[in-house]
């Protein structure tokens, strides 16, 4: 990714500035600033401000009605960590994570190879597979938890039909995942699916000519050049649903009545964590802790896609 | 061409749109500032007050006062918002509706709420219900609203075809007046039914622990949920009945299922402090059958009931103590009893004909205002519910729904959680 | 509303592959069994809303739509603030759209276009920021919104997301190649000022895109549920924050849930069938210049 801007052309020369010139020269070189200037004042003062300072609120301790306590060093982080709690939340989000993201990716690339053909009425069905995209999660979520109610559900009616046993989604701990999981998929692959069309587009066609040459035929075609030409692509969308959906929040908290992930947490994610200590417990300086560890939790893994990218990236050397 | 003025013209702009934009938010709530001119007062309840005609005939009643009523979802929820709108001495309702299970809670911070001790009120309520709400200097930190006195509802239908004596009185008898011989009907009952005979051991845990007198917390703040012999007998029955005798339908109370089942004839019987019986109506429209019996198991019992409050940080301090009395005063109450079954606490209200006459069509023509009547004066005692009583109990219940609805484990593993939990809010 | 042009690689190769890929039936039924499953949860919450609450009980497939929607409808708005939840959300998105968009713009004109010291740097911190997840900052910009007494209204929502480093690096893209350096040469030939040629060249040029912006910001911004559910309250909320109010209710009457969810999704809904197409072209374009 380039990162400079191009130079402007040298401006006119000879003649000594006069005072108006001088002028519109210092104005020139402060113009940039201050067209940035905008997005990084409130970008300091509303996003990077509270994240270095929830590290000071979680060396302390803090109430939310009684504000600041005393320090209390690492105290805060050794009571989350050391609380199971912490660990089940961590487990559940990364459970979430995974159903949601590799199932959609799979879905996104085969719709997208079908959207790829040559359609009658194309603007059609892409902006049908983007439409559930406008629905809020909290509304998505409130119409999925009626369809997966454990007694008297759509779903579970729908088994029962053809004979298999009801599941207890809001009661176990990898149906409730995969509930849970089933709304994130709902709103987001078609979505992604348009990213993966638009990528596909993009591949030259005569890669398909030359393995069309070698014999291959559609399937294979599809699985030794489709795939791997979108191979960064894949990288880029699980990098950006890294991001949000190690937050997942909407969804397990509007789940079910009480909003705390289940009686046994078994879908309470890192976020409900937060919240719950922060918000239920009055506890914001072991919210903070969690806060922190999460931020450090996704710093980390984007560090490892950014490796992988790299590695691809210059393994690759295509584009 | 000037650039530089238009470079000024230019940032002029973006301040003029960023404080623009700061400021429109703010014209809805600062736009009532005002003293002197007509105010908006807002009221903030949760669940059914039965306050919506109540707050139309203030508004009636005073031309330059405007009542917004702002209904949370569900108590915790409303909890959870009262004490962000505390911590950020913001926000916060100019009446704020208190549940008697965190009212003690709130009441380590007295100053972040208005003293509405008046001698135009006093004696207006039952001596317990004041008590409570009265911090050691004498603040009196909220209004009495309601109380929860509890009785048993039941469905007649359901227990008649059992076999099993159905009328008001027969049934009262059935089922006598501790928990055991509760339980011991259920256990005859669904021998000969398909329903269970209640519907959520956490429901009724609701009935028993309002029971014991010193539950989680010593008045010292020692912490005694986890050791308290008696909180974990209770415990080991409720479970003992739910899940080994079969008598729970294992519905998460509240949850989707648990609102549906009143459309099946999934249980038999519920406990039924005043405001359930609305609730009962709303989720059992259509079914008949419902019935209420004069008895509960244990004696007397008192299950939520709440109360007014005025944060000290709102703008109409004055004004909103004076609607809160108005609204608590056993007039109105008798009103809300009307529309939402919330049961007065105002001793007044609980001899006046228009609550001891007062019958309830859905529950068979039941004489419910007797009935309540009956069981409020059976409830003997309070019991201390300390500051943390509303996280321990849903420490509780969780605990108690793991076995009990999800199955995820069994008593005993579940209630080694439950110490975990409350070791952890330490 | 503009349409936006479509881009012309796709269309040559449409054309080129117009003889080849002539798709079987198999490819529109799978197809249509994807948008089934796109439109049925949508179609479901009004099902359930049409009828009463006790419909489940009576029909565990009802199909047919029922004659209760408006009554629901009305004890909707009854039961949660309803229209003040529709004005605030308007409020809130039309104004985080704005000032997102402009922001963006400006910033992303100066990266794209101007020469200044440390602009490499700062556009590298710009993209850098879009992995952080800033939303879990939020114990402490509650704190802050607390002091400032802002807490329950609406700017505390506002003000957070006026900027967003996605807008900035989106629009610097877009202003690099979509924007001639000689015409910005030729303004200032004509002694244009640096705002008055951002005014008149680079808005209009980055137009397409500023539009596109705008609408995934309004988007992002209207189905927002965290923060606002945290800083607001049930006394001023946002549409979600009513909408989840809605839900646990001591009597949960899934008709009215599900009557509320179809409400809040339908200006969406609206929204879409106007710029649906440009939904799709925003999202296949972002991807291209990935």
């Amino acid at each position: 990714m380039k990162a400079r801007g191009r130079p402007l052309p040298p401006q006119r020369p000879a003649t000594p500035p006069t005072l108006r010139q001088r002028l519109t020269a210092a104005n020139r070189r402060c113009t940039p600033y201050l067209y940035i200037s905008p997005f990084f004042l409130l970008f300091l003062i509303t996003g990077l401000f509270p994240l270095l300072f929830t590290g000071w609120v979680a060396v302390h301790r803090w109430d939310l009605i009684m504000g600041q306590g005393e320090f209390v060093g690492l105290d805060n982080f050794r009571r989350v960590l050391g609380s199971p709690d912490f660990w089940k939340s961590t487990r559940n989000t990364f459970s979430i994570f995974l159903l949601s993201s590799v199932p959609q990716v799979i879905l996104a690339i085969t719709i997208a190879a079908l959207l790829n053909f040559n359609l009658r009425g194309r603007t059609f069905w892409r902006m049908g597979v983007l439409l559930p995209y406008v629905v809020a999660p909290v509304a998505v979520v409130l119409i999925f938890s009626n369809l997966f109610a454990d007694r008297f559900g759509v779903i579970n009616s729908l088994l029962d039909l053809v004979g298999i046993a009801p599941v207890r989604w809001h009661s176990e701990v990898l149906p409730s995942h995969l509930a849970i999981a089933t709304m994130v998929n709902f709103r987001w692959t078609g979505y992604n699916t348009l990213i993966f069309l638009a990528a596909m587009q993009a591949i030259p066609r005569d890669l398909y000519e030359a393995a069309a040459v070698d014999g291959a035929n559609r399937v294979r075609q599809f699985f030794s050049v489709t795939v791997p030409m979108l191979r960064p692509t894949i990288i880029f969308v699980v990098i950006t649903s890294t991001i949000g959906g190690l937050q997942i929040f909407d969804e397990p908290r509007l789940y079910d009545q009480y909003g705390r992930g289940g009686a046994d947490g078994q879908w309470r994610t890192l976020t409900i964590h937060l919240y719950e200590l922060g918000w239920t417990q009055s506890d914001f300086g072991r919210a903070s802790a969690v806060a922190v560890l999460l931020f450090l939790l996704i710093v980390a893994i984007g560090l490892v896609n950014f490796t992988i990218t790299r590695r691809i990236a210059t393994a690759g050397g295509h584009r | 061409m000037r650039p530089t003025r238009t470079t000024f013209t230019a940032v002029s702009a973006l301040s003029v749109l960023s404080l623009a934009l700061v400021a429109c938010g703010g014209d809805a709530e600062s736009s009532d500032r005002d003293s002197d001119g007509p105010i908006t007062l807002t009221v903030a309840t949760f669940n059914e007050f039965g306050y919506e005609e109540l707050l139309k005939e203030y508004d009636a009643l005073h031309d330059n006062i405007t009542v917004r009523h702002t209904k949370a979802d569900t108590a915790d929820n409303a909890r959870n918002a009262l004490r962000s709108s505390l911590g950020a001495n913001a926000g916060a309702a100019d009446i704020e509706a208190v549940e008697v299970d965190w009212l003690t809670e709130f009441m380590q911070y007295p100053d972040k709420f208005v003293d509405l001790a008046d001698p135009a009120v006093e004696g207006r309520w039952l001596d317990w219900k004041t008590e409570a709400a009265t911090t050691e200097d004498g603040q009196l930190i909220g209004y009495g609203t309601d109380i929860g006195p509890e009785a048993v509802c039941y469905r007649a239908d359901l227990v008649g075809a059992a076999g099993l004596p159905a009328d008001r009185e027969g049934f009262a008898e059935f089922i006598g007046d501790t928990w055991d011989s509760y339980f011991a009907a259920g256990k005859e009952f669904v021998a000969n039914s398909d329903a269970a005979w209640f519907d959520s051991a956490s429901a009724l845990w609701q009935g028993m622990i309002n029971q014991v007198e010193v539950p989680f917390e010593e008045p010292d703040g020692t912490v005694i949920a986890t050791t308290n012999p008696q909180i974990k007998d209770l415990y080991e029955q409720v479970l003992q009945a739910s899940t080994a005798d079969g008598l729970s339908a294992g519905l998460g109370q509240w949850s989707q299922d648990w609102s549906e089942s009143f459309q099946r004839d999934s249980f038999a019987t519920m406990l039924c402090p005043g405001w359930m019986l609305g609730v009962i109506e709303g989720n059992a429209a259509g079914v008949d059958g419902w019935d209420v019996a004069n008895v509960f198991p244990g004696g007397g019992g008192n299950w939520g009931g709440s109360y007014l409050t005025v944060p000290a940080q709102g703008d109409h301090i004055e004004e909103a103590k004076a609607l809160a009395a108005w609204l608590t005063a056993p007039e109105q109450q008798l009103k809300a009893f009307a529309a939402k079954g919330t049961f007065p606490s105002q001793v007044d209200a609980l001899d006046s004909p228009e609550l001891l006459d007062s019958t309830h069509a859905f529950f068979n023509d039941a004489p419910t205002g007797q009935i309540l009547v009956d069981r409020a004066t059976a409830v003997t005692m309070q019991p201390y519910k300390g500051p943390n009583y509303f996280l321990i109990n849903t420490a509780l219940v969780d605990a108690l729904t793991r076995v009990d609805v999800d199955g995820t484990d069994d008593a005993a593993s579940s209630w080694a959680k439950f110490v975990r939990d409350v070791e952890a809010l330490g | 509303m503009k349409t936006y042009v479509p881009l012309t690689r796709e269309d040559r190769q449409a054309r080129r592959n117009a003889g080849i890929d002539r798709p079987s039936w198999i490819v529109y039924g799978c197809l249509a069994a994807v948008l089934l499953g796109s439109a049925f949860p949508i179609w479901w919450s009004f099902l359930i809303a049409s009828h009463d609450s006790t419909i489940l009980a009576r029909n565990s497939f009802p199909m047919i739509p029922g004659g209760n929607f408006w009554s629901n409808a009305r004890e909707v708005m009854d039961s949660v603030p309803f229209w003040r939840a529709v004005g605030n959300s308007i409020l809130v998105s039309t104004s985080v759209s704005l000032s997102v968009v402009f922001f963006s713009t400006l910033a992303g004109y100066a990266f794209a276009k101007l020469r200044f010291r440390g602009s490499g740097p700062l556009l590298v911190f710009v993209i850098a920021t879009m992995a952080i997840p800033t939303q879990l900052g939020v114990v402490p910009l509650f704190q802050v919104m607390a002091q400032l007494g802002w807490t329950g209204q609406l700017h505390a929502v506002i003000v957070p997301g006026l900027v967003k480093a996605f807008g900035v690096f989106w629009m610097t893209q877009y202003i690099r190649s979509a924007l001639p350096d000689e015409l910005i040469e030729a303004a200032q030939v004509d002694g244009c000022s640096q705002f008055r040629t951002f005014w008149s060249i680079a808005v209009p040029a980055a137009l397409p895109a500023m539009w596109m912006l705008g609408l995934f910001t309004f988007v992002a911004t209207w189905t927002d549920f965290f923060w606002p559910f945290i800083v607001l309250g049930a006394g001023n909320p946002t549409l979600p924050v009513a909408l989840q109010q809605l839900q646990a209710a001591h009597f949960v009457n899934y008709s009215l849930v599900l009557t509320g969810a179809c409400l809040a999704t339908i200006p969406l809904l609206a929204l879409f069938f106007v710029a649906g197409r440009q939904l799709v072209s925003g999202i296949m374009q972002g991807a291209v210049k990935q």
